[in-house]
Formats: C-alpha cells, sequence, structure tokens
C-alpha cells in the first residue's frame, strides 16, 4: 500500500491568445514558434479570481470522490497569486466543498511548485497523517508578465490543475529528489518595475542539464516511470530534454504548444491533456520533472491510476 | 584533419545543417552571427558536443567565441585531454 496519484482536472481555463496577439510588439508567429514552439496559449480574464478557477479544478475531484470528509489536506500551489495575506488555499478549499477541518496550505517554488507539493501531499499520505490530499497548482501568469516585453510576454501562459492523492495497494511507494542553488537567484526574478526578469540562454542550459539529470535519476529506480513529464517551460528545452532522454526508452510529453509556460501548472496540465487524448494510458507510473526560479529544481517518481 | 577533428566537425554539421543545410566545414571560418543561429542554438550546439565528446565546457569561454572554428579548435581541444 503506498500513495499515488488516482485522480486528476486539468482543465482548459481562460481564452485562447494565439500568437498574433504579439504583433504589436513586433514578434511574429514564426519567431515565436522558433524560440518556445508555442502556438496559442491561454489567460484568465482580469476579472476572474484565481482562487474561484483553482476551486473549480478542486470541486469536481472532491465530488467524484464520494466523502469529502476524507480528503484531509489542500495544497495550493501559485507563483502568480497576487494577494498574500491572506493565503488562497483557505478559499480555495471552502469553494471546492472540502469540510472546515481540512489542513489547507499555500506554496510557492516557482516552476518547481507542483513537484513540491506533489512530494509534501504524498509525504502527508504515505505517513498516515492524510487519507487523501488535493494538490492545485493554479497560475495566472499574465498578470505577471510586462506584456510589452519582448521575452517574456508571449512565453508564460495561465492555467490551472488539479490532482487527488491516496493510497492503493496497487501503488509502489513514491520516490523524490529536490535541490536549489539561491546563488542563481537573478537567472529567473520578478522585477521591481512589474514583469519577469529572465536569463534566456543561461536558463535554458541549466533546464536542460538539470532536468536530463533529474529524469536519469527517476529512470534509474524501481520501478522506473512509464512516462515523463517535465515541467512545460520552453518547446526548445523539452525538445533538448527528450533527445538526451531518448536512451532512456520512456516517453518524454510535450504539450507546450496549446499551453504555453505555466509555471507551476504546467506538468499536471501536460499530464492530463497526455491522459485526456490516451496518449499515455490511465495507469502507470509518473516521473515529474522540473526546474524554474530559485533556482528550484526537483523530481517525483509516482504510480498513478485514473478511474 | 585528425579523426577528433573530423568528429567534432561532424557533429557540428549535423547539429548546424537544421538552420543552414548548405553549411560546409570550409565554413567554420564565419562568425556564428552571421548564420541563421540564435542564442539557444549556441547552447544547443554547445550541449550537443560536450554530450557526444563526454567533455564539460567552460561557459564564460564559448560565450566569448564568435567564430565556428573556435568552437571545433576548442571542443577537439576538450575531447584529447
Amino acid at each position: 500500500m503506498a500513495a499515488g496519484i488516482i485522480d486528476i482536472e486539468a482543465p482548459e481555463a481562460g481564452i485562447p491568445v494565439d500568437n498574433a496577439y504579439f504583433e504589436s510588439i513586433g514578434l511574429t508567429d514564426e519567431w515565436i514558434k522558433r524560440r518556445s514552439g508555442i502556438s496559442t496559449r491561454r489567460w484568465l480574464t482580469a476579472r476572474t479570481p484565481l482562487a474561484e478557477v483553482a476551486a473549480d479544478a478542486c470541486r469536481p475531484l472532491v465530488s467524484r470522490h464520494g466523502d469529502p470528509s476524507t480528503v484531509d489536506a489542500l495544497i495550493v500551489v501559485s507563483t502568480s497569486v497576487r494577494q498574500r495575506v491572506p493565503g488562497i488555499a483557505q478559499q480555495v478549499a471552502t469553494a471546492a466543498g472540502l469540510p472546515a477541518s481540512v489542513l489547507a496550505f499555500d506554496m510557492n517554488a516557482a516552476c518547481c511548485g507542483f513537484v513540491y507539493a506533489l512530494t509534501t501531499g504524498l509525504s502527508l499520505c504515505d505517513a498516515g497523517r492524510a487519507r487523501s490530499v488535493v494538490v492545485c497548482s493554479a497560475e495566472a501568469m499574465s498578470t505577471m508578465v510586462d506584456k510589452t516585453d519582448r521575452q517574456t510576454a508571449c512565453i508564460f501562459a495561465d492555467g490551472v490543475a488539479a490532482v487527488l492523492l491516496g493510497a492503493r495497494e496497487e501503488f509502489a511507494p513514491a520516490t523524490h529528489l529536490a535541490g536549489g542553488d539561491g546563488t542563481q537567484k537573478t537567472l529567473m526574478c520578478e522585477t521591481d518595475g512589474g514583469g519577469i526578469h529572465l536569463e534566456g540562454a543561461a536558463v535554458y542550459d541549466r533546464a536542460v542539464r538539470r532536468m536530463t539529470e533529474i529524469a536519469e535519476r527517476l529512470c534509474a529506480w524501481d520501478p522506473r516511470p512509464s512516462v515523463l513529464v517535465g515541467h512545460q517551460a520552453n518547446g526548445r528545452i523539452l525538445e533538448q530534454v527528450r533527445a538526451f532522454t531518448a536512451p532512456l526508452d520512456v516517453p518524454f510529453i510535450n504539450r507546450i504548444e496549446h499551453l504555453g509556460n505555466t509555471s507551476s501548472a504546467s506538468i499536471p496540465l501536460a499530464f492530463g491533456s497526455a491522459l485526456r487524448d490516451a496518449s499515455v494510458p490511465p495507469r502507470g507510473r509518473l516521473g515529474a520533472v522540473a526546474y524554474g526560479a530559485g533556482e528550484a529544481w526537483g523530481g517525483v517518481s509516482v504510480s498513478y491510476g485514473i478511474g | 584533419m585528425s579523426d577528433i577533428e573530423r568528429r567534432v566537425s561532424d557533429i557540428m554539421l549535423a547539429k548546424l545543417r537544421v538552420r543552414e543545410p548548405s553549411l560546409k566545414d570550409t565554413d567554420f571560418d564565419k562568425s556564428i552571427y552571421d548564420l541563421e543561429l540564435d542564442s539557444l542554438d549556441v547552447v544547443e550546439l554547445t550541449q550537443i558536443l560536450e554530450r557526444e565528446l563526454k567533455v564539460q565546457a567552460d561557459r564564460r569561454q564559448i560565450g566569448s567565441f564568435m567564430l565556428l572554428e573556435e568552437f571545433r579548435s576548442y571542443f577537439v581541444l576538450l575531447a584529447t585531454r
């Protein structure tokens, strides 16, 4: 008996924004696709509270689960939530139909947030502190970026996705690794004047090397993942990691073309998308691989069985 | 041309011909900025050479290179150390 992912909700939130939107800042569709692999992304409307969209993703997991009182914890991951106090997790818990007794808290580890929250949630289950846990990533990166910045405006996107964690006899214990290097904090950071500073080539270089190393380590452990899902940072990063991890012979999911970079939400959104179109089977072993601001990195190998 | 020079050239051409299909190793005296390369292509080229040759490049040194020949010479040197 071990904890794993037993349900997922990865809705298409917000409105689609295609590359033509960025012609006003001198970016062509061809240039954006070449630099990022992105054709479209979704942005939430300014009037949509992030807590509401996050609750919309969590609510189906709670209702499908049957007894909400057995969901003992909710972790809401967000890099882009604008209001720090109060936290978003309590609002999401209440709106999603979770009991008042739920342990609900916010987490921010930039693009690594989902992997870190997954590690935390699985640990709560495996330790017997929670019967089941919802992990929700909710991002409105469009509210963080400077929409006139040619380097970042077309990359970042909004999205929300949630998974339900619980224990099953057929699951093998999850394994994880994590790390960070605070000396690299300026590689990616929010600027004082608004917007995101991104040292593109250096981030690309470090992300590829780190994500490849994490994937290789996850695949060296038994049981090895049946599918790898990396943080959907940039299509060029994903394709380079895919090429370098090809000898592992594990499918590597790249869904950035229609998602953009949704920070912490990118892994569950890409995984949900691949499950929805049956690119990956409903049961298997997920290797989630992330790299992001901090700099922070991490990976989780976790069993899943949906439905 | 030595075997290792040939190998480094072949790795570079395989990568760079994705952007410049007609590129030859006699074009290695060209500046990387005269080719249809972007900054990520240069990083990709570096990573592919590192992986294929099982060497570790110095990023600061790579950042100072202007010519493809400088890449070739540097990686030949690394691979023969």
